[in-house]
């Protein structure tokens, strides 16, 4: 439409036009003719009419619009509007667009800004409230990973301007605007604290407002909690987050020398100090809707609430200041008015917040009132306990509150409905960190009396909730002595509580399972510090001691009949479980019961193989420290390499996913840590006769063929170069090492000699080497063995089934045929065919018995086995023959 | 000219001395079982060990000193309770010994008196360090706490009952055994690096008193050595080999070791019980065989060993040579003893003596002399110093201000040469801008004239 009337008024604009034909005609000057009477005026007036964007749908297309087609830029033209509803409406755009576009509020942040920063003074509340909307879910989110220093320094100015508007419900609104500036950029507040404590300090002394509009000054003192909650309250917390950096940082990095945060809020504390007045005034001025109002209506309850908790917060940076100042004065707060503000304010607290105290509702009407009372109560009772930190109670507000934290502790104070519970345990937990240091100070009535409340709360709540976790750190800083290092003496009070909590740790550990990580964790780290220091002069060291027989649940307990049940250690993180193992180093007795069922987790395959390694590190230490006997020591590792069970049993895994999920390079390596912690045991022959006999008890029981092994190569580590075996020994092992080598050579394919592949040569090495370095070391073994073997070749011939070792050979050619290829494999190795040359009699010896067998009874035998001896035959004659021509007879 | 001092916990190996630049052995000073740590040079004057205990039965350790030029042990002290580690401050004046129960002891050399013993640990003290300066004392522990003890707050009696506590700082970031500490250069601001049984290596600041860094290495490290640059630290493990572990950039985290673990030298088949660095840019290691193998740090090549015993070596030291200590002295060990007799201090005490006692009696710290000084006047009582004292009080000052007239005329001769070179210079300033303007007047002039 607007195009047709365009065009239309193009038509009308003629040129009057001037006829060529017609002479001009001289008239005389100064004179004019009047017009004649009939005359029509023919002049035409025009105008232009700029009329901008209205035929610009062309021009909308690549840019980015609203539901109702505006673009940004008119969106943001109309929220200046005069009209409250347009100005509604395009902040609903501007919301849609952004919702829609994420990109366009990217590049446009800061001019968006600059524009709506003008309606947080906005007249209208409809429009403020839009603004804060359109705040909170869209463009502060929006912008959060950019820099917003600054976009924030953009708006505040704004907001403080707010703060200062005549009407209230603007002034009210600013504070919220705030307090969402806060949420999204914490910075801001130490930046303008100045200001907003000052606005804070204003609007909160002009009273007359709160009863008239209580949800707004709610949710504007919930504004000022969250900014007071920024303070630096807590040392511990501050500490931990630079424990924290630590390690990601460069090491020597330039830092400024006052640390930035501190240097933003010392300016502040004067602001504060004002502030607190004017906050005890205004919970005062609560007091008559407390004792005349039939019910305690939410809203002034969440008033007070966030008045208190503003108070307590207050204290708690003074209190922050105090200790911070003293080592190292970084504040500036040893000014001289220190004393003033100390004494003024305390008086005050004393005079109108402690002296009301506890608060109680003129008639029970609900449990709900009761608990609201229960919470105001608390934090009072919590800001109590912050001020007596530095200055003194007088006696009878002492006893007063003292009364009341051991009701409150035993939950007296409380409705017993669920809802109730809950309030308990959430606000219980403001007054368990304070209960360290008031066990330390309160007599010692008073002492027992707390501890019983406490104690009865740590036994009485459920493992995983975070009212036990407060409980451990108020024990841990019980328990631990402190830094002049006194253990309290059996007479005390506290002592025979913290024996208790003692007790309940392994099972409280036992309890929480492998599901709680991180309260497993906070438990294991307080065992750790109390075995640290449980030294033998502390009263916690036998309990400390006794600890292992309740412990041993948490890594595995042996039921019946073999069958083993894991505790949660195998499940547990990896910090956790070194934090568990390193427990163990500091029990001065570490006994066979707890080193059983650490053995039995150890040989779980579901345990990591580097936890297993660490194990073995860790009680390796405490050995040698001297917490170990060597008898236990010794048998823990025996079970080790006796039980360990490789997988899969072939040593040749065919297919590749059994090659993947072997363990056996893991029972290697722990074969070499165990030789190595064995000798460095230290007199190598003592441990050598200690071990020898459970050695052979244990080969006796025919292991596995890798744990065999194993067990062989520690007493190679052990022996020397005359062998250390006894004469007794050196029969046993004859006996065993015979079977033992039929197995090896089994267990290697038959065509090795053919395919001689490198990785089978080195396998074969592996568990042929120790039997070699036997024979090295005890030429007799060697003998013995040889004799052996040729004696088992007659055995079995004559009855095949009745040695224990024909396993493999259902017959006699496999028999001979395995004897024949160990001799090989023993004549492949330089120095064992050395040896072996000294023997030649007994190889031939079995040489003259395979070829008698040959001859005898070969008509018991099929062709094939006939051709097997044969061939083993041929093998060995090559062999023997070899013998003295290689190294002559010794 | 430095020498390799090292020591083994068999007692039939001594200790050995070698000369770092020949490799040739000197004495072997006999009949010592050291524990970890155990081994200190006093000043350069003589070697002290602690031992450890022959028969676990026996309550009490003892602390031996050698002097220089004699193999056998000369002086034998009994402390109170068997002392592990020991140190001495740079100068000598002092030993520190850490004991079982988790005390710190801490002696007058010259006098053996046991000027304090104080409660420093819940469990026995493993490794003690004196700062570069002698101001602090760190010491580490096996309960895993590293404490900074500093001197002047332990000695002070008003400022030790102030404070709630006496050290300085208190880590507790390890979980399990210190094994060694080192402390690099820096007096207050001084990096300080632990080593623990947990695995771990941390780096500490002595200023702020918080971590730095948290290394995790592939085994247990139960030695370390500070590189002179303190741009890495050597850390011997006992899977064998030596680990170099980045202690100022952040290193790239590809390494195959671990975070900040940059390289490992290696050739130990067994484990690395101490490390010490030398001066002349060599790195030098003790090992569980018995070994003492010295490293070029830089091409990761051995350049020497020696054989110490077959038992492990657990204590290292390299010291400056003492001047007065020749090859001859060494060779014949009878003419050197008579020449300077028996010169060593008196052994230690075992109780702390009430203060004013005896202290007549008993010697002071010797004015700081020269190594090759005669010592004959080493023991002096403590009425000489007072005299001293007194005789300096008295005539000194007269003395002193006209030694102070002749120095401030001299420096106002000085001053006044001062100014009038100044003023030289000044002018020849001058001329030399004046002549510069004119001259590039001209040249603008004759620029002007060309266009």
């Amino acid at each position: 439409m607007a195009r047709s009337k365009a065009a239309s008024k193009k038509q009308q604009k003629q040129q009057q036009k001037r006829g060529v034909d017609f002479k001009k005609i001289k008239r005389k000057l100064g004179r004019k003719l009047p017009p004649p009477k009939n005359a029509t005026n023919t002049e035409v007036k025009s105008k232009a009419i700029v009329l901008p964007e209205q035929s610009v749908a062309s021009e909308k297309a690549g840019l980015a619009v609203s539901k109702k087609g505006l673009t940004l830029k008119e969106l943001l033209q109309q929220t200046s509007h005069h009209n409250s509803k347009v100005r509604r409406d395009a902040l609903m755009g501007l919301k849609d667009l952004f919702q829609k576009y994420p990109a366009e509020l990217r590049s446009h942040r800061y001019a968006v800004i600059e524009k709506l920063r003008e309606r947080i003074g906005d007249d209208d509340k409809v429009v403020r409230e839009t603004l804060y909307q359109l705040l909170k879910t869209v463009v502060f989110p929006g912008c959060k990973e950019d820099n917003q220093g600054p976009f924030v320094s953009l708006m505040v100015a704004y907001i403080f301007n707010a703060m200062t508007h005549l009407a209230v419900d603007v002034r009210l609104m600013a504070f919220k605007f705030f307090d969402l500036v806060v949420q999204y950029y914490p910075p801001s507040f130490s930046l303008y604290a100045d200001k907003v404590l000052q606005n804070y300090e204003d609007i909160l002394r002009k009273n007359q407002f709160y009863l008239e509009d209580k949800a707004k000054l709610r949710s504007a003192l919930a504004g000022l909690v969250r900014c007071l909650s920024l303070l630096p309250c807590n040392k511990r917390k501050v500490d931990s987050s630079e424990e924290n950096m630590a390690g990601q940082k460069i090491l020597h990095a330039f830092e400024l020398d006052m640390p930035a945060e501190s240097s933003g809020f010392s300016s502040i504390t004067k602001k504060l100090k004002d502030l607190v007045p004017v906050l005890v005034n205004c919970f005062q001025d609560f007091f008559p809707s407390v004792h005349h109002m039939p019910l305690l209506d939410a809203q002034s309850f969440d008033c007070m609430h966030s008045i208190l908790q503003s108070i307590d917060l207050v204290v708690g940076f003074f209190g922050y200041g105090i200790h911070q100042g003293k080592p190292a004065s970084q504040l500036s707060y040893e000014g001289p008015d220190e004393a003033i503000w100390d004494h003024t304010i305390s008086s005050l607290l004393l005079k109108k917040l402690f002296g009301v105290f506890p608060l109680n509702p003129t008639n029970h009407l609900s449990e709900k009132v009761d608990d609201r009372f229960f919470i105001l109560n608390i934090v009072i009772t919590e800001i109590f306990l912050r001020c007596s930190e530095w200055i003194c109670p007088p006696g009878f507000l002492l006893e007063k509150f003292l009364q009341y934290i051991e009701n409150a502790l035993l939950g007296s104070t409380c409705s017993d409905s669920r809802s109730g519970k809950a309030v308990w345990e959430k606000h219980i937990l403001l007054l368990l960190p304070f209960i360290p240091k008031l066990v330390l100070q309160v007599a010692s009535d008073w002492k027992s009396c707390l501890l019983q409340a406490f104690t009865k709360i740590f036994e009485g709540c459920n493992p995983q909730s975070s009212l036990k976790l407060a409980c451990l750190s108020a024990i841990e800083e019980m328990l631990i002595p402190g830094d002049d290092m006194v253990y309290p003496d059996a007479s005390d009070p506290l002592f025979e509580y913290q024996i208790t909590w003692i007790r309940a740790l392994p099972q409280l550990l036992i309890l929480l399972g492998d599901k709680h990580p991180s309260s497993s964790q906070v438990v294991l780290h307080l065992l750790l510090r109390l075995g640290q220091c449980a030294n033998s002069s502390s009263p916690f060291s036998r309990e400390y001691e006794n600890m292992q027989y309740s412990l041993d649940k948490f890594y595995s307990s042996c039921v019946d009949r073999g069958d083993v049940y894991y505790g949660p250690f195998i499940r547990l993180s990896w910090d956790s479980q070194e934090l568990a193992i390193c427990g163990l180093y500091y029990f001065s007795n570490l006994g066979p019961f707890l080193l059983k069922s650490i053995a039995f987790c150890c040989l779980c395959s579901e345990l990591e193989h580097l936890v297993l390694f660490r194990i073995i590190e860790v009680l390796h230490s405490a050995f040698s420290a001297g917490h170990i006997q060597i008898a236990d020591y010794i048998s823990f590792f025996m079970t080790l390499l006796s039980r360990f069970k490789v997988l899969p049993e072939n040593i040749y895994p065919d297919v590749e996913s059994d090659a993947k999920i072997s363990n056996r390079g893991t029972f290697k390596l722990l074969t070499n840590t165990v030789c190595s912690c064995l000798s460095r045991i230290g007199d190598d022959s003592l441990v050598f006769q200690i071990l020898e006999q459970v050695i052979f008890d244990q080969l006796l029981l025919k292991p596995p063929l890798d744990n065999a092994c194993a067990l062989l190569r520690v007493l190679v580590v052990l022996d020397c170069k005359p062998t250390r075996l006894s004469e007794q020994g050196i029969i046993t092992l004859s006996k065993y090492l015979s079977g033992y080598l039929f197995e090896v050579v089994h267990c290697i394919p038959e065509d090795d000699e053919e395919n001689s592949l490198p990785t089978h040569q080195q396998t074969c090495c592996y568990y042929m080497l120790p039997c070699f370095f036997l024979f090295d070391r005890s030429p007799k073994l060697l003998k013995l063995v040889l004799n052996l073997m040729g004696s088992l070749i007659t055995e079995s011939s004559s009855s095949p089934s009745s040695h224990s070792y024909t396993q493999y050979g259902n017959d006699n050619s496999n028999q001979i045929n395995a004897v024949v290829s160990a001799l090989l494999l023993m004549h492949k190795d330089t120095k064992v065919r050395k040896i072996i040359s000294s023997f030649k009699e007994e190889v031939v010896h079995i040489l003259q018995i395979i070829h008698s067998l040959q001859s005898s009874d070969s008509e018991n035998m099929n062709f094939e086995e006939r051709h097997k001896i044969q061939c083993a035959y041929s093998r060995l004659k090559l062999v023997t023959c070899m013998l003295p021509n290689e190294v002559p007879a010794s | 000219m430095e020498l390799l001092i090292a020591s083994s916990s068999v007692a039939d190996a001594g200790i050995g001395c070698w000369d770092l630049e020949s490799g040739a052995e000197q004495l072997r000073y006999k009949s010592c079982a050291s524990p970890p740590h155990g081994l200190a040079c006093v000043g350069q004057r003589f070697l002290a060990s602690s031992q450890l205990r022959e028969q676990p039965s026996a309550s009490s350790g003892s602390i031996l000193y050698w002097s220089w030029s004699k193999p056998q042990v000369e002086v034998k002290s009994l402390p109170a309770e068997p002392i592990k580690p020991i140190a001495a401050n740079s100068h000598g004046t002092y030993i520190a010994g850490g004991g079982q129960s988790g005390d710190i002891y801490m002696w007058e050399v010259a006098s053996g008196r046991l000027l304090k013993k104080w409660h420093a640990h819940y469990r026995a003290v493993t490794c003690l360090v004196f700062s570069q300066d002698g101001s602090f004392l760190i010491s580490g522990s096996e309960d895993g706490c590293v404490r900074i003890w500093s001197l002047l707050t332990v000695f002070e009696e008003c400022e030790s009952q102030r404070a709630s506590h006496l050290y300085l700082h208190s880590f507790t970031g390890h979980t399990l055994r210190i094994t060694d500490i080192v402390i690099g250069y820096g007096g207050v601001s001084a990096t300080i690096v632990s080593a623990s049984e947990d695995r771990t290596c941390k780096v500490w600041s002595l200023l702020k008193g918080r971590l730095l860094r948290n290394i995790v290495f592939p085994s247990v490290i139960d030695a370390i050595a500070l590189d002179p640059a303190e741009h890495v630290f050597y850390a011997g493990s006992r899977d064998g080999s030596i680990y170099i572990a980045a202690l100022n950039a952040e290193s790239p985290s590809t390494s195959s070791y671990g975070m900040h673990i940059i390289g490992s030298l290696s050739d130990h088949s067994k484990a690395v019980t101490c490390l010490a660095y030398s001066t002349g840019d060599l790195l030098i290691s003790g090992s569980e065989d018995g070994m003492v193998r010295v490293w070029d740090p830089i091409t990761h090549n051995i350049v020497r060993m020696f054989r110490l015993a077959k038992g492990p070596v657990n204590n290292i030291l390299v010291v400056r040579r003492p001047l007065y200590l020749n090859l001859g002295s060494f060779s014949n060990p009878h003419t050197s003893s008579r020449r300077h007799g028996s010169q060593l201090p008196p052994p230690l005490d075992k109780y702390v003596t009430s203060a004013d006692e005896d202290v007549d009696n008993k010697g002071v710290i010797r004015l700081p002399s020269l190594y090759n000084a005669p010592r004959d006047a080493s023991y002096i009582s403590h009425r000489t110093i007072d005299n001293h004292l007194k005789e300096l009080q008295q005539q000194g000052s007269s003395a002193a201000t006209e030694m102070e007239v002749e120095r401030l005329k001299h420096e106002c001769n000085r001053t006044l040469q001062m100014v009038q070179q100044w003023k030289k210079m000044y002018e020849n300033l001058h001329e030399f801008c004046v002549n510069e303007l004119l001259d590039g007047d001209q040249v603008d002039g004759s620029k002007r004239n060309a266009v």
